[in-house]
């Protein structure tokens, strides 16, 4: 007999209806005289479906739950009088269906001619024309006339809404399906659309009858996937038309890693799709991943080398050889003069994996020192050494999918819902069933408040205060016994838990003592810390708030040490869960962009992993850790760091004092940078290598949970070369050989020297789609859920977390404190993101503050207000915002002439020199201008981007022989 | 002459000792913050600081003195 079901074997390109069940007990139907075996809870439809033979349907899709309303989908079944809709009726053992018959045929045909009748005829002119369920449906059910006519009323006049940059809206082609409003409550949470009205007169409508653009949409695009007719489409597909060809890539933007199918005419991308066999995302994206890749092929793309003596030239636009080698002289040049030691290079988070292991093996073995440093020195580094301090690997412990699992989430420090949407979708979903939500955040970030969300706590801590706040809430646990006793003896070392015991039940970290440090009311910190300690699983999710502060690492130390009493790890539902910002944090950390350790986090000062490294590289390793981005840019100032090595990171506007650092940079001699654009580093570089965007390149990223991701070529490079040929063209430039022909062969490479890589490749990334590691002998398809059995370093080590108050405190001079983050639309330092319509959504960046504050300073909405710190002074325009704590400002920095890092200070953790973005003291006053630095800068950029247009006039001259 | 380095140097060394003080055995703090610094901080960096401990190293809190001290041992 046949039989079907196979869930590894579900075709991530076919729409099966209804979601999948997850139930272990198997039942047997026969539909259509075939026996068919599915888990109980499998929808006919969907049982049907695995065995292909499909039912028509058109409400029903299968990242939704059924819904029944088109009725299309009828089928019989065998003792059941009717015909009940397959999408709605689970499949029971013994049933027997019959999807195709006369009678099913006309209802099916009738249903249709009446959708029919109030639609438009123009399928030839459409643009879902090629790719419209309708239409399928139609051709399916055999419809061939509707006598109906069209001059009832009908809705063929419907206006059509273009507000949003990215898609349309056109409801004379909508059926009135709820797809839309199913997708963007069910799978996005926003709740935007509703349908208004009954019967004729419904419709479908974002917001109060608002346009999209003036609604709560956050333009995720779920609906747009969702909807199964021309009515909800793409504005690029509407203008260029139905792509023909796909290929499977990974977004570059954010930490969620969302897999997507680049849909392509040619070797243009038409739109990006959220790939239903993404194993981070499971087909949904957000805004930036799904419509925000026209920078990609944006006017100010460079697009060839440029070199110049000093950065008060013009560029030279030269070839690849000659910008090569005058970097590799210029480069070897610094090194005679001023010593092995005195250049660097910083690898990039937004690159791929074997591109940042490239950069690292060029500094290590052609420069001859360990000098690179990553970005992530300025957003994760206290993750890296609290979590392997603590649990024994740099790493978040969980998958994402793990959160379906907790009853109570913490979030701390972290806006899921704008930094990482998809996952903040998750999040709510499983919030939306029942979970328990705390919110540590000085501000009000959209998830306390967001719809069908209960949240439990919102424990608003001052800045700088999280030290104190871990601490109280372990206290609680410990002094309320709420401790896993079992979990701490078996898995914890006892001695370290010993002394973190005394340490912590000591007084003066109860909540009632800290009270007046972290500004949370003692019983509200201790009803959370209950919650936290008494759910079955709880887990915790954290991002920058936590990480950048000048006790980031303790920080992190501390949330381990919760997560240790409770004995919330090891499994799913619990963890301890750091949100990285960038699409390939993690991965420029595991690939060894830290000046202390080699690929795979191993310390350069063993012998024994050197000697492998060095047998493999054929070089002699320097066995000390070199210097940090702030220890380069102090040495740079100092004039014992000359050179540096830049790929595809943004440090003049992404890194901490600005000042600093823009004088740090112009003290140098050499400074290569490779990116796409001319960005604010870039202007003060003495060699510019054109940088490949992600579509013009093969390689991995790893995303947040450890996941490696496959990202695909869909172009050709711009500038000829994808970022990893660049950069092995400079290393034999400079005399160090390397051969590769395919980013395989690097990671090739990886697997060999990185222990936990092991079994990595490109082979067994294309049968699992993705792979989270640790992989090796151990664990051959990779590590979902770390820590199951035994920690790497055996057993959990409770560290000691004093809180210790940051030097940068209010005052009378600078009574506020400042804080840093992120918004949905825009990524990181804008650079992508601005060359987008996703400028529509956030055009410049404001400062937030408390209307208390901003009345006590005679501000208004929209006033300009100069931010002024002990490290600078910068002008914004002001938004009023009840989310913030009176005496907190906010800001985001992603444009670079709002200046937001002239203000940060140059404070930061102890143990990593990560950067104390979220606390500033700062003043606040009403200005009528900008400030003197804004000024600068104008001028600044204006001076360099004459010289960028010197060289592009320059190369015309050459090429037309004038 | 500005010395850049050497000032975020032992702001960062006093740091660490601050953060590092509440085991309450000075001597096995002192270890540990010895050991931070062999581990993470480039040689030209423990070239200085040890210097500067030198030279008298005035600025440095005690007990990052005596770290550096074994640091350097
Ligand atoms: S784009 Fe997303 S948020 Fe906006 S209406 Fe559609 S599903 Fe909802
Ligand atoms: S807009 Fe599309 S998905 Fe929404 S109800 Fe209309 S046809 Fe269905
Ligand atoms: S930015 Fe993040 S959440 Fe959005 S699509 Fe890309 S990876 Fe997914
Ligand atoms: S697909 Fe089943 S009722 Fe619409």
């Amino acid at each position: 007999m046949l039989q079907y079901f196979n869930p590894k074997q579900q075709d991530f390109d076919k729409d099966y209806g209804t979601p999948a069940s997850v139930s272990e007990n198997l039942i047997t139907l026969e539909i259509d005289g075939v026996s068919i075996t599915v888990p109980e809870g499998t929808s006919v439809l969907r049982a049907a479906a695995e065995a292909d033979i499909n039912i028509p349907k058109l409400c029903a899709s299968d990242n939704l739950e059924a819904f029944g309303s088109c009725r299309i989908c009828a089928v019989e079944i065998e003792g059941r009088r009717g015909t009940p809709a397959s999408c709605t009726t689970p499949a029971e053992a013994g049933m027997k269906v019959t999807t195709q018959n006369k009678r099913l045929g006309k209802l099916r045909r009738n249903i249709m001619e009446l959708y029919i009748s109030d639609h438009p005829l123009d399928c030839l002119t459409c643009p879902a024309n090629g790719n419209c369920e309708l239409q399928d449906v139609a051709g399916e059910v055999g419809l061939r006339e509707v006598r109906y006519g069209f001059s009832g009323e009908n809705h063929l006049q419907a206006e059509k809404d273009h507000s949003n940059p990215y898609f349309s809206f056109d409801p004379s082609k909508c059926i009135v399906c709820s797809r839309c409003v199913r997708a963007c409550s069910e799978v996005q949470g926003t709740f935007a659309l509703t349908i208004d009205g009954r019967g004729f007169d419904s419709k479908v409508s974002p917001g109060q009858n608002q346009d999209f653009l003036d609604s709560e949409c956050v333009s995720c695009g779920a609906c747009v996937q969702a909807c199964p007719t021309s009515t909800l489409m793409e504005k690029s597909v509407i203008e260029i038309g139905q792509p023909e060809h796909s290929v499977v890539t990974t977004c570059a933007y954010c930490g969620v890693g969302c897999q997507f199918k680049a849909e392509m005419k040619g070797s243009e991308v038409i739109r990006m799709v959220p790939y239903k066999g993404g194993q981070a995302n499971h087909g949904h994206s957000c805004v930036k991943g799904r419509f925000a890749f026209g920078y990609a092929t944006h006017e100010d793309r460079i697009t060839k080398p440029m070199i110049r003596d000093s950065i008060d030239q013009p560029w030279q636009e030269v070839s690849w050889d000659e910008a090569l080698s005058f970097a590799a002289s210029k480069l070897r040049g610094i090194q005679d003069k001023y010593g092995r030691e005195s250049i660097g290079g910083i690898t990039s988070s937004r690159c791929t994996n074997e591109e940042t292991y490239l950069v690292q093996k060029l500094i290590r073995a052609a420069f001859g020192n360990n000098n690179t440093d990553t970005c992530a020195r300025v957003c994760h580094s206290p993750t890296g050494y609290g979590l392997k301090t603590t649990l024994g690997e740099s790493a978040g412990t969980q998958t994402f999918d793990s959160v379906m699992h907790a009853d109570a989430i913490m979030v701390i420090g972290a806006n899921p819902t704008d930094a990482h949407p998809v996952f903040g979708s998750l999040l709510k979903k499983r919030l939306r069933q029942g979970a328990k939500l705390i919110v540590a955040d000085p501000r009000r970030i959209d998830l306390v408040k967001s719809p069908h969300v209960e949240t439990n706590h919102h424990l608003t801590l001052r800045p700088g205060s999280n030290v104190a706040f871990i601490n109280a809430m372990a206290h609680v646990i410990m002094d309320e016994g709420l401790e896993d006793q079992a979990f701490i003896a078996e898995r914890c070392e006892t001695e370290a838990f010993n002394a973190w015991r005394n340490f912590i039940s000591e007084k003066r970290h109860s909540p009632e003592n800290t009270e007046s440090i972290t500004g949370i009311p003692a019983a509200e910190l201790r009803s959370a810390a209950r919650i936290y300690a008494n759910a079955k699983n709880a887990a915790i999710y954290y991002g920058l708030g936590v990480t950048e502060h000048s006790q980031g690492s303790s920080m992190v130390m501390g949330i381990a040490n919760l997560a240790l009493a409770t004995g919330n790890i090891g499994r799913e539902g619990v963890g301890v869960n750091p949100l990285r910002g960038q699409n390939n944090v993690q991965g420029s950390c595991d690939m060894g962009s830290f000046p202390h350790e080699l690929p795979g986090y191993q310390h350069v000062s063993d012998d024994i992993v050197r000697a492998r490294f060095e047998s493999a590289w054929g070089v002699t390793l320097d066995n000390e850790p070199g210097l940090r981005i702030p220890n380069m840019f102090d040495a740079a100032l100092d004039g014992t760091y000359k050179g540096m090595y830049c790929q595809g990171e943004d440090i003049a506007q992404s890194d901490p004092n600005t000042n600093h650092v823009q004088a740090a940079l112009r003290s140098l001699e050499c400074l290569v940078v490779q990116d796409i654009f001319l960005n604010e580093t870039a202007k003060f570089a003495h060699v510019f290598l054109p940088g490949s965007s992600f579509l013009e390149k093969d390689g991995t990223f790893t995303n947040a949970e450890r996941r490696i991701n496959r990202v695909r070529k869909v172009m050709p490079p711009l500038a000829g070369l994808q970022d990893w040929e660049a950069t092995q063209a400079l290393s034999n430039a400079l005399g160090y050989p390397m051969n590769y022909s395919h980013p395989s062969e690097i990671m090739d490479e990886i697997a060999q020297l990185a222990p936990t890589f092991s079994n990595v490749s490109y082979e067994r990334l294309d049968q699992l789609g993705s792979i989270q590691w640790p992989c090796n002998e151990l664990a051959p398809d990779g590590t979902p859920t770390m820590h199951e059995e035994s920690f790497p370093i055996g057993k959990g080590h409770f560290a000691i977390t004093e809180y210790v108050a940051t030097e940068e405190r209010s005052t009378r001079k600078y009574p506020l404190l400042l804080t840093t983050g992120r918004i949905l639309s825009q990524y990181n330092v804008g650079a992508q993101t601005r060359r987008t319509e996703n400028q529509i959504w956030h055009d410049d960046d404001v400062l937030e503050l408390h209307p208390q504050d901003a009345e006590d300073r005679g501000i208004n909405n929209g006033d300009w207000v100069g931010i002024a710190s002990r490290a600078g002074e910068t002008v914004m325009r002001a938004k009023l915002s009840g989310r913030m704590q009176p005496g907190v400002v906010y800001t985001t920095f992603h444009h670079p002439h709002s200046g937001a890092n002239v203000v940060t200070t140059d404070n930061s953790d102890w143990a990593t020199n990560c950067p104390e973005y979220k606390v500033t003291a700062v003043q606040a006053v009403k200005v009528t201008e900008p400030s003197d630095w804004q000024q600068r800068y104008r001028e600044f950029n204006q001076k360099q981007l004459g010289y960028l247009d010197k060289a592009r006039l320059n190369q015309e001259s050459v090429v037309t022989g004038k | 002459m500005a010395n850049h380095q050497l000032t975020s140097l032992i702001r960062m060394a006093n740091q660490i000792a601050a953060n590092n003080t509440h085991i309450g055995d000075e001597t096995a703090e002192a270890e540990m913050i010895a050991n931070h610094l062999t581990k993470f901080w480039a040689r030209s960096m423990k070239q200085q600081i040890a210097e500067y401990l030198n030279q008298g190293g005035d600025e440095l809190s005690p007990i990052a003195r005596k770290a550096i001290g074994i640091m350097s041992r």
